[in-house]
């Protein structure tokens, strides 16, 4: 039951998680951080098996920070993306595979193009305007179909998030004790505040 | 647990013409039921006329697309010319069966002309790489059936590459919108002696 | 023999006792476990199981059509209902045409998810029991008591296999706008709004963020098909056509039987919703 969701709009890349952190049917956290920060212009979002998560987001974040400190350059949010995947489908064929989802969100920082990208734990990677994980997809995707357009500004970008929350508190048989809001844009990654309080109304 | 070839879903089909070749994918890349992405070309390009089609596992049809593109560029910086379709297929098939206890879940289809005669030359492989060499046209993915139906009824020799375009698209097209698993428009690929055309097909969205 | 001569030849007084009796006895008739051949196997239901269960077995002998959306919802100006239009054995598409919306009468409307023929046949068949109740009472029945009819009908069959998640949606006087959901598993809810089938989850995102109890008639029309595209675009199992209807007390009206084709390609191009297809065919 946790939530990743991502979405792209005119200068910026939004993406946000669930703040529970559930072993069982404990939840062990509610200000869990489910994302690392690659470098100035990217962000990762992961999902999955305990351990196997945050360990592979960090694996990938020192490798990312070590390329930026080599190369006096940071990767690409696309360069970075590839990178990944072909760690993830290494990693498929090996003895104990890491089973992670991830979204990869990020800015260009030369042609400032927002950009994101989604990948299973197959390493299938797709780069899409807006996209999701786990349980959130069946339900967030269908409202982003209809509510995205490529061209929205921030605070658009925060109420389509703020949209999906709302029909996730509303179908999810679970608590997911609200999402943690970051945006990337050319001046670098911030969190943004996201109220939790409001309640949802059923039908 | 469903089959590794069918969890993305995914169709291709290359078709032989008259001094041409066409190859032509769907775009889906699903997870199960759930459509993930409609922007997931299957055709790929190695040099002038030499084109791969993979179908199967997306994360494979990545890989291993991503392996032949290192591959052809080593060839080329090696031999200082393009690989020919023929050569490539069989880099593919030897390719494919070093990993005969550990397959890639892939369905690979190649399609081109030869660099010197000009004939077209098309073929298929199963997943550890078996040769199916064909005169006709061959299919692979999801919609296998579907598309060999089409195929078998649309298809004749000889074809130039403006009837060989619209027997290809009119194969694929029917035959994904009677697969769940592909679909969601498609990449037509028309290869003639100087000159490849490119088209994005308008598919059903459902 | 004696089944036969008991159905038929029934003493004169019988006639004019109350109705509840007899209509429980003619209930009880046409419940026909026994006219139903059964397997010669011990345990019928899970030999049907492993034959059809295509989920569970990918292979199996007996493919069932599956895979849908439905919905349905209560508003104002009484209760739209719309479903799309596929069939799928496997990931076989069997028909881009099926009516999941099944007129048990001209105000009462059935829909369709799950095993189709156990659909299609009990739905029918509750049909025929909403009209025997009106010949009987003189009147027509609640949406309250068909549905109940229909879900003790499916809860005397449950573990024997039965897949089916229905709705059921009419106006009456008495009850005003009703709509109930009914599954084979014997559940019956009363409720404003329900999404049925493999696309359900993609119709509730739609339509949960639109919906109001004071939408106009267009407004709902419109919510409910553009709820039934969303779920045929995600939804590999869902596709076809929208069906389209309008309860009132009046009766049902049927607003088309709509190709999702068009209708996609309008919404994208019109009014730039679906920006993660691509639609740059010249490139």
């Amino acid at each position: 039951m946790e939530v990743l969701l991502g979405i792209t709009g005119k200068d910026f890349t939004l993406i946000a998680a669930s703040k529970a952190a559930m072993r069982g049917a404990t939840i062990l956290k509610v200000s869990d951080d489910k994302t690392r920060q690659l470098n100035k212009h990217t962000l990762m979002a992961f999902s999955g098996e305990a351990g196997d998560t945050v360990q592979f987001a960090e694996y990938i974040q020192a490798n990312a920070q070590l390329y930026s400190m080599r190369n006096e350059t940071d990767l690409s949010p696309s360069a970075l993306a590839n990178f990944v995947r072909g760690e993830l489908a290494s990693s498929l064929r090996s003895r104990k595979p890491y089973n992670v989802n991830l979204l990869l969100g990020g800015v260009d920082p030369i042609t400032h193009k927002p950009s994101l990208y989604w990948l299973d734990y197959l390493a299938s990677l797709a780069p899409v305007p807006y996209a999701a994980h786990g349980y959130a997809q069946y339900y967030c995707l269908s409202l982003l179909d209809k509510h995205h357009q490529p061209d929205i500004s921030l605070e658009r970008g925060m109420e389509l998030l703020r949209l999906c929350a709302d029909e996730l508190k509303r179908r999810l048989p679970i608590d997911f004790k609200g999402l943690i809001v970051k945006v990337v844009t050319k001046d670098g990654i911030e969190v943004k505040p996201f109220d939790e309080d409001a309640v949802v109304r059923g039908t | 647990m469903s089959s590794p070839f069918s969890i993305n879903g995914g169709a291709c089909v290359a078709m032989v013409g008259k001094d041409c070749v066409a190859i032509a994918c769907d775009l889906r890349l699903g997870l199960q039921a759930l459509t993930v992405s409609n922007n997931f070309p299957k055709v790929f390009q190695y040099g002038d006329n030499v084109f791969l089609g993979l179908t199967g596992l997306a994360t494979d049809v990545s890989t291993v697309s991503d392996l032949f593109r290192y591959k052809v560029n080593m060839y080329r910086l090696r031999e200082e010319r393009h690989i020919a379709p023929r050569t490539f297929a069989n880099l593919v098939s030897s390719s494919l069966y070093e990993r005969r206890f550990g397959p890639y879940f892939v369905s690979p289809v190649v399609a081109g002309l030869d660099p010197t005669t000009g004939a077209p030359f098309i073929c298929g492989f199963d997943s550890i790489g078996c040769i199916d060499f064909a005169k006709d046209f061959i299919v692979s993915g999801t919609a296998t059936e579907q598309l060999f139906g089409m195929c078998e009824s649309l298809w004749e020799p000889d074809l130039g590459p403006d009837a060989l375009f619209e027997t290809i698209s009119q194969s694929l097209l029917n035959a994904v919108d009677r697969d769940a698993l592909s679909g969601w428009g498609a990449h037509v690929y028309i290869i003639e002696k100087d000159k490849v055309t490119k088209r994005l097909l308008k598919g059903r969205q459902d | 023999m004696d089944t036969l001569v008991a159905r038929y030849s029934r003493p004169a007084y019988h006639q004019n006792e109350v109705f509840s009796e007899q209509e429980q006895q003619d209930l009880n008739d046409t419940v026909p476990s026994l006219k139903f051949a059964m397997p010669p196997v011990a345990h019928p239901s899970a030999w049907l199981r492993a034959a059809t269960d295509d989920r569970s077995n990918p292979s199996c002998p007996i493919k069932i059509a599956h895979g849908t959306t439905t919905l349905a919802f209560r508003f104002q100006g009484g209760i739209i209902v719309a479903t799309d239009s596929r069939a799928t054995a496997g990931n076989w598409i069997a028909s881009q045409t099926v009516k999941k919306v099944i007129e048990i009468n001209s105000d009462l409307l059935g829909t369709m998810a799950g095993g189709a023929a156990d659909c299609q046949y009990w739905l029918a068949w509750l049909g025929m029991q909403c009209r025997l109740h009106e010949l009987r009472h003189k009147r027509r029945i609640s949406v309250a008591a068909a549905s109940k009819i229909l879900a003790n009908l499916v809860y005397q069959y449950k573990g024997m296999g039965l897949s089916m998640g229905t709705m059921c949606a009419g106006v009456t006087k008495e009850e005003g706008a009703a709509l109930y959901y009914i599954d084979s598993d014997g559940t019956r809810l009363a409720g404003d709004l329900f999404c049925v089938g493999s696309g359900q989850t993609f119709a509730y995102g739609v339509l949960d963020s639109e919906y109001r109890w004071d939408l106009t008639t267009e407004e709902a029309l419109e919510l409910g098909s553009r709820s039934i595209l969303a779920a045929t675009h995600r939804d590999a199992y869902s596709g076809g056509f929208i069906n389209l209807y309008h309860v009132k007390e009046s009766g049902w009206e049927k607003h088309g039987f709509t190709d999702t084709n068009p209708v996609f390609w309008k919404t994208k191009l019109d009014k730039g919703e679906f920006s993660n297809v691509t639609s740059n065919f010249t490139e």
